[in-house]
């Protein structure tokens, strides 16, 4: 049973994202529902998906009820907060994607140091992730997404192998197969060997 | 376009399966993951299915998708009609001739089907026939949040409603056996938490049914002239009957026993199922619970046990209390005493979606449990920026908007339409004062010209153009009103997942499609005055919009420019006119970000800058730069 929360902002790759997460549970044996936001919803906006991984029926995830809270983005990992608990890891991509509501000096955008705090005021870790960079080294720019499935499947939280994780990638990923492998890898390495405090 | 290049084209665009599409390839017996709507279009393919249409429409849009990407290798025929409206007829058509035809499209779409669809449950078919209406609860992605169970109800049509993709696959098929056995038409309903969840669904061995049939003359029967649409209806109120006791004993209705023996029971359907079982867990009750997949007719009977061997009964079901109602009506007409619990006592809302804890807190509140439902961290969002969505990089929209707001110095009343530019409605733009429904931008503008003195200005996609606005301007044409019409020409229906439409070059592979001229149809309405104008010269727009004004009777600018994301993507990347902002020339006065609007362009610490990654190098915020600061990068 892994509950997982992916956030972040539409275009960012997260429904590719949170589908390779459902191959892979399926792969595994796994029963598995996933909800997506389509639409309207998806021009930029925020934007949720959530993977529900063992015997559920519903696909949403209630509040407080996350094992991982995937963010693609940083601001949106505050919005999301209401997902985590004690028990969640919060996995939060450094990269910044400025709102209008920014940009018209209505609102202002936290600082990394911010959003860490509020976080982990609820949450019990916090994991920065610079997934763009990580994503560049690998040689595909686009492929920061893969960085945080890497990235989720390096928390060990949902009992998913590997293997798993990259025949999935091999289904759903048509171009650069080898360069979005090294970005899963990247994702992985950064989580599974973090200091934990 | 072969059916490669198209699928190529399609993927690139909408992001879908690549490698292999799994809706067609999935062996017979395998476990594969499935959205909801992808489960429907299998499930179609295998039950035979010869015809599919649709107008695209969130939450609908992927059945059709899926259906265009594999219907020429699966020998089907599926086109994305005009209008929904129409793709009911073309299936109406087809099924009764005899083949099995399926019309999907999102809920709002069937008030425009609805005038065929009431007709045809009189006539009723002869090949199965399966309308999808895929409902949007708490309106994520449309204008309202309607009930289309009642469509059920008014048309005396047989109602099915899945909650899991297995379920959308599994009741597509039972959909068009029960369609032919009842010679009715069928409403399979989903709702977004249905048709837009993604799990694993054991599919079965597609079967091609026939795809040609004769049509046999029987005007007794599908000539509704008065005489014989009194008739019908007595046989559909016969039928109805023998549909009610195929519910009775459907495999579709069935009794889910949660913990140990209890007087206590749930009679729920379609997504709310779902929540009920998480929340009977969560709230650790004993309970049964009946699930309806097969709705309407009520399986009467079933009822009836159910209340007897119950001393109370909750009834979850999103939005309108249909079931509540009827299965109150069902224990009344039976004199049973059981408590029936729902909305009438408040335990449960009418408005918007549920969740497990809306439902464990409403069954906490008509079975009056102990059980605390443990209470979440609350967070305080209030000053989080909010991040709503906004009309991409190098949208056209955002240019043409620009424009007419330079043009009438906001002094317009703005008729707008359903599609992204709906989203022109936020400021900077403000650009939309009048929304209801598809086409509406053309009726009401003339409403407004003739009741105001302000100049009046009507925006219309083109996918909407075609699907609805076309009676609007012929009547503004006829009647003399005086409004400008901008047809806003991306070439697609963006808001969707790009799909084609009448004026695209390019349709599913199966079809051989001819694209329609707008300019045409528009003089062919009878229009006097119409340009074409290139949204991205601003100048060029501002001017026209300006004359067009001028003009005493209705007047026309097709704003024309391939939507950006698409122009994007088939260019692979390579962009044409990077911009940068040049920090030395620039004064820092805000019209790029207060004026105009584009997500590549942000302004942190009162400097803009220009994310060279989103820019999709369209041109459009050099003109609007008072200083010439905003330059192409080399």
């Amino acid at each position: 049973m892994a509950d997982i929360y992916l956030v972040g902002v539409g275009g960012q790759g997260i429904i590719t994202a949170s589908r390779i997460i459902g191959d892979a549970a399926i792969l595994a044996g796994k029963n598995v529902l996933l909800s997506e936001t389509h639409g309207m919803a998806q021009r930029g906006g925020s934007v949720v998906c959530t993977a529900r991984i063992g015997e559920v029926y519903s696909p949403l995830i209630p509040d407080g009820q996350a094992d991982v809270v995937l963010s693609f983005e940083l601001l949106e990992a505050l919005r999301a907060v209401c997902k985590a608990s004690k028990n969640t890891v919060v996995v939060c991509s450094s990269e910044r994607t400025i709102p209008l509501s920014v940009s018209s000096q209505k609102l202002k955008y936290p600082t990394l140091d911010e959003v860490r705090t509020d976080v982990t005021k609820i949450a019990g870790e916090f994991v920065l992730i610079e997934a763009s960079e990580l994503a560049l080294e690998a040689g595909v720019p686009m492929s920061s997404n893969i960085v945080m499935v890497g990235a989720l499947a390096g928390t060990g939280l949902t009992n998913l192998d590997k293997k798993h994780f990259e025949k999935a990638i091999e289904m759903n990923i048509l171009r650069n197969f080898r360069e979005n492998l090294a970005a899963f890898s990247k994702g992985f390495d950064t989580v599974s060997r973090r200091n934990r405090t | 376009m072969n059916t490669d290049s198209w699928k190529r084209y399609f993927h690139s665009v909408s992001n879908h399966f690549a490698a292999m599409d799994r809706v067609l390839d999935a062996a017979p017996g395998s476990k594969v993951l499935l959205l909801g709507n992808e489960a429907i279009a299998r499930g179609a393919l295998e039950a035979g299915v010869a015809v599919a249409t649709t107008y695209p429409g969130t939450p609908a849009s992927e059945i059709g998708d899926a259906l265009a990407r594999v219907a020429k290798d699966a020998g089907i025929y599926f086109e994305y009609s005009t209008n929904e409206m129409v793709a009911t007829e073309f299936a109406i058509g087809a099924a009764a001739s005899g083949v099995r035809a399926l019309v999907s499209m999102k809920h709002v779409g069937l008030n425009v089907a609805a005038d065929a669809l009431i007709t045809f449950a009189y006539t009723g078919t002869r090949g199965g026939f399966v309308l999808v209406t895929a409902d949007d609860p708490s309106c994520h992605s449309s204008q309202n949040e309607q009930d289309n169970r009642y469509y059920a109800l008014l048309g005396g049509i047989p109602l099915l409603e899945p909650s899991s993709p297995q379920e959308c696959y599994q009741m597509t098929k039972e959909a068009f056996a029960l369609s032919e056995k009842l010679e009715l038409p069928v409403i399979l309903r989903t709702t977004t938490r249905v048709s837009h969840v993604r799990g694993h669904v054991v599919v079965g061995k597609i079967v091609p049914g026939p795809k040609k049939r004769e049509f046999v003359k029987d005007p007794k029967r599908f000539v509704t002239v008065p005489a014989v649409a009194r008739a019908r209806h007595l046989i559909l109120l016969e039928r109805l009957q023998e549909a009610s006791k195929l519910a009775d004993e459907s495999a579709l209705n069935r009794v889910y026993k949660i913990g140990a023996r209890s007087r206590s029971g749930i009679i729920t359907s379609s997504a709310a199922f779902n929540y009920v079982m998480d929340a009977a867990k969560m709230l650790r009750m004993s309970t049964d619970v009946l699930k309806l997949g097969f709705s309407h007719p009520l399986p009467a009977h079933l009822i009836v046990e159910f209340l007897k061997t119950h001393d109370s009964v909750a009834v979850v079901e999103e939005l309108e209390p249909i079931l509540e109602t009827s299965i109150r009506a069902v224990a009344q007409h039976q004199r049973l005493k059981t408590k029936i619990l729902g909305k009438a006592d408040g335990a449960f809302p009418q408005a918007y979606e549920f969740d497990q804890a809306i439902v464990a807190s409403g069954l906490v509140k008509a079975f009056g449990l102990k059980g605390e439902i443990a209470k979440t961290v609350s967070v305080d969002l209030q000053d989080l920026p909010v991040r709503p969505p906004v009309l991409c990089a190098g949208c056209p929209h955002s240019a043409t908007y620009f424009a007419v707001n330079k043009a009438t110095n906001r002094k317009a009343i703005f008729a707008s339409d359903i599609g992204c530019y709906t989203l022109g409605v936020a400021p900077p733009y403000s650009a939309a004062d009048l929304l209801v429904c598809m086409g509406s931008s053309v009726g009401t503008a003339g409403g407004l010209a003739k009741v105001n003195d302000q100049p009046v200005i009507a925006f219309i996609g083109d996918s909407t153009f075609f699907h609805a606005g076309i009676p609007g301007l012929i009547n503004a044409v006829h009647h003399g009103h005086k409004f400008l019409l901008m047809i806003l020409d991306n070439r697609t229906t963006a808001m969707t997942g790009h799909q084609p439409h009448p004026g695209s070059d390019r349709g599913p592979s199966c079809c051989d499609i001819t694209s329609v001229s707008i300019e045409e149809v528009v003089k062919g309405c009878g229009v006097k005055w119409l340009k074409v104008v290139d949204p991205y010269d601003i100048k060029t727009t501002t001017d026209t919009v300006k004359q067009a004004l001028t003009q005493n009777r209705v007047s026309v600018i097709i704003a024309r420019r391939e939507c950006a994301l698409i122009a994007k993507r088939d260019q692979e990347g390579a962009i044409l006119k990077k911009q940068y902002i040049d920090q030395e020339i620039c004064k820092k006065c805000r019209t790029c970000v207060d004026k105009f609007q584009c997500p590549a362009i942000s302004s942190i610490d009162k400097v803009q800058t220009i994310d060279d990654t989103s820019c999709a190098g369209c041109g459009a915020c050099a003109q609007v730069c008072p200083y010439k600061a905003i330059k192409e990068t080399r």
